[in-house]
């Protein structure tokens, strides 16, 4: 009879604070907290890999387009290569190799969406991208150089998707 | 032209004047306290043709033109639109050679501003009267002259201290914007008048100049201009056009910003193989580099104090505005709505930080509280609205705007949020920057 009434008080006990838990939780208010984005570093938003130090290039270095190589592309707010364009990324290291005397400058641009600045350093982000991956192919760092244009070279001036996606883009010219 | 009525009307005020500049040297209060307002109370204010002699073009239309767009841009007045009543009262007074406060009164002013000026074909001058118009006396009186050309200045100088004697704010009459064109088919350095006037090409490099900012001393500009395949940092001087080469680092120098006692500057430069700001001397020497990490990190501003910079940063994943100590460091995010805030400009008052906020889709522009974090957004509608740029006053704020394939320059005022365009609507001007005050003033 005792261990029935000390377990039918023990359940009354859990019961009740159980009640009471379910009892608090509804009066409780619901407070409202401000929305802190954890800090995730996506990898499309980080240059991969270490910092490569730029080189001072020689003082009358002139650069001309090639005609060579297709300019690479990038998604909107994004400088990560994709991997649709690592073959482009393939032969103009393969060339460079050929051409060991020869130093190219990589120009980063941007579509005309965004702000003014912001595009700027999305420009340049772009072009340390490419001289990233060119590196990573075995090219000398300092024979790479990097230059953004921001949105103020557009290729296509017209306002459109098609437009956007041409004017999203790195660009290869070569020294003299 | 009724003369013997303009010497009738002189003397008094010549007389004045003497009496003002003795007075001044006297010990006398700065601030006119009579007309006090509320908060967000304007003062109203009669401006009347000032009487105008000489050979000159500048007309009394032009100069009363100039000092309504300053007082009733100022935010502290309201400007009589009524001018042909103003117009009437003021040929009835001259008629009289009396001022007839009860007439004034009557037409809602509180403050009566009347004046004469010489416009000559090499010089200009105009002396004017402020009147308390229900105690019926002179606030104060002041002359200002220079050379022909420099008119407006005058006008604006005289709204400034129009401004000051009765609120003892600081005016921005007398400041100007620099800007960026692209009118003679390259992007030059531009500088105006706050209020959109006296546009005047500054650079000449033919090529893109952009990102300009003012040294405090307001005789130099610095900016980012491409010279061959070089990005570069630029300063230019207002008066003489010569520039000179601060910073030709491998890759980026952008976003140049001039500390506000005038000897060091921050950049955004690449040269250490990822987009970063730097701290330099103000002649582009001794770069130190403020921020590290694998992130891209762009658009540095000071605070007014130069103890801290607010930047743009994409650590988090998209780019907000962060602020740190100018010596580097720990950064405290700033911006948590919205995926997209970039372009901060930090108020001369240290409290708010303008910049530019995606919404919808749409490029606002917004301000956020150092301390508390919140946010207000002043512009509305459609239209990429970029590149906010503080006035000395703390109140003012000039933008860019691109709506239509072109973009314009707007000013407003913060706690009036109504955007006045400044710009002609015939092309592209952009990456705007407001001066500090002119020496002097």
């Amino acid at each position: 009879m005792r261990k029935f009434l000390v377990l039918a008080l023990g359940v009354a006990l859990v019961a009740g604070f159980a009640l009471s838990l379910g009892g608090c939780a509804s009066r409780e208010e619901v407070v409202e907290e401000p929305i802190i984005e954890p800090e995730i570093q996506e990898e499309t938003s980080a240059l991969t890999g270490e910092d490569i130090p730029l080189t001072e290039q020689p003082e009358d270095i002139i650069y001309v387009e090639t005609h060579q190589f297709e300019d690479i592309h990038f998604e909107f707010d994004k400088y990560a290569i994709r991997p649709v364009d690592e073959g482009v990324l393939s032969s103009v290291a393969r060339w460079l190799e050929e051409n060991d005397e020869i130093r190219l400058l990589i120009e980063g641009h941007c579509d005309e969406r965004g702000t003014n600045e912001y595009n700027m350093a999305l420009g340049e982000q772009r072009a340390l991208s490419a001289r990233r991956f060119l590196v990573s192919l075995g090219v000398d760092a300092a024979r790479i150089g990097t230059i953004s244009y921001g949105e103020e070279r557009p290729l296509d001036p017209r306002s459109d998707e098609d437009a956007w996606a041409k004017n999203r883009r790195a660009h290869f010219v070569v020294s003299e | 032209m009724g003369s013997r009525n303009a010497r009738q009307y002189v003397l008094p005020i010549i007389a004045a004047v003497l009496a003002v500049v003795a007075a001044e040297r006297a010990p006398a209060p700065e601030v006119y306290l009579s007309i006090s307002k509320g908060f967000g109370e304007k003062i109203i204010v009669a401006v009347p043709l000032f009487e105008a002699e000489g050979a000159g073009t500048v007309g009394a239309d032009d100069v009363r033109d100039v000092m309504s767009f300053d007082l009733g841009h100022s935010g502290y007045f309201s400007v009589v639109e009524n001018t042909a009543f103003v117009d009437e009262n003021e040929a009835a007074d001259r008629a009289t050679g009396e001022i007839d406060f009860a007439e004034w009164l009557a037409l809602g002013a509180e403050v009566l501003v009347k004046g004469t000026m010489e416009a000559g074909v090499s010089e200009f001058s105009l002396e004017a009267e402020v009147y308390d118009l229900a105690q019926g006396q002179s606030i104060f009186a002041r002359r200002y002259s220079g050379e022909a050309a420099r008119w407006r200045e005058a006008a604006h100088r005289l709204a400034d201290d129009i401004v000051r004697r009765l609120t003892g704010e600081a005016g921005v009459a007398t400041t100007s914007i620099a800007f960026v064109s692209n009118a003679t088919g390259a992007k030059e350095i531009y500088v105006m008048d706050y209020d959109g006037e006296n546009r005047r090409r500054i650079t000449r490099d033919n090529t893109i100049a952009t990102y300009p900012d003012w040294f405090p001393d307001g005789r130099r500009i610095v900016y980012t201009m491409y010279r061959g395949s070089r990005q570069e940092l630029h300063a230019v001087n207002i008066s003489t056009g010569e520039t000179g080469v601060l910073t030709e680092f491998p890759g980026l120098n952008a976003f140049p910003a001039v500390s506000p006692r005038g000897n060091e500057m921050l950049a955004a430069l690449s040269r250490d193989g990822n987009t970063e700001i730097y701290r330099l001397r103000a002649d582009g020497t001794d770069p130190r580099r403020l921020t590290y990490g694998r992130s891209t990190e762009s658009s540095p501003c000071w605070s007014p104090d130069g103890r801290r910079v607010a930047f743009v940063s994409d650590r988090s994943g998209t780019p907000q505005i962060y602020v740190m100590s100018a010596a580097g460091g720990r950064a405290e995010r700033l911006t948590y709505q919205g995926g997209n805030n970039t372009s901060p400009d930090w108020s001369p008052n240290g409290d708010l930080v303008a910049f530019t906020s995606r919404v919808d889709g749409v490029y606002q522009i917004c301000t956020v509280d150092v301390e508390t974090r919140e946010v207000v957004r002043l512009t509305t509608g459609g239209g990429s609205k970029e590149d906010p740029s503080w006035a000395p006053d703390g109140r003012h704020i000039v933008y860019s705007k691109r709506q239509g394939g072109k973009t314009d320059l707007y000013m407003l005022d913060i706690l009036d949020l109504q955007p006045i365009r400044l710009t002609d609507g015939s092309g592209d001007y952009t990456s705007p920057s407001w001066s500090g005050r002119p020496e002097g003033a």
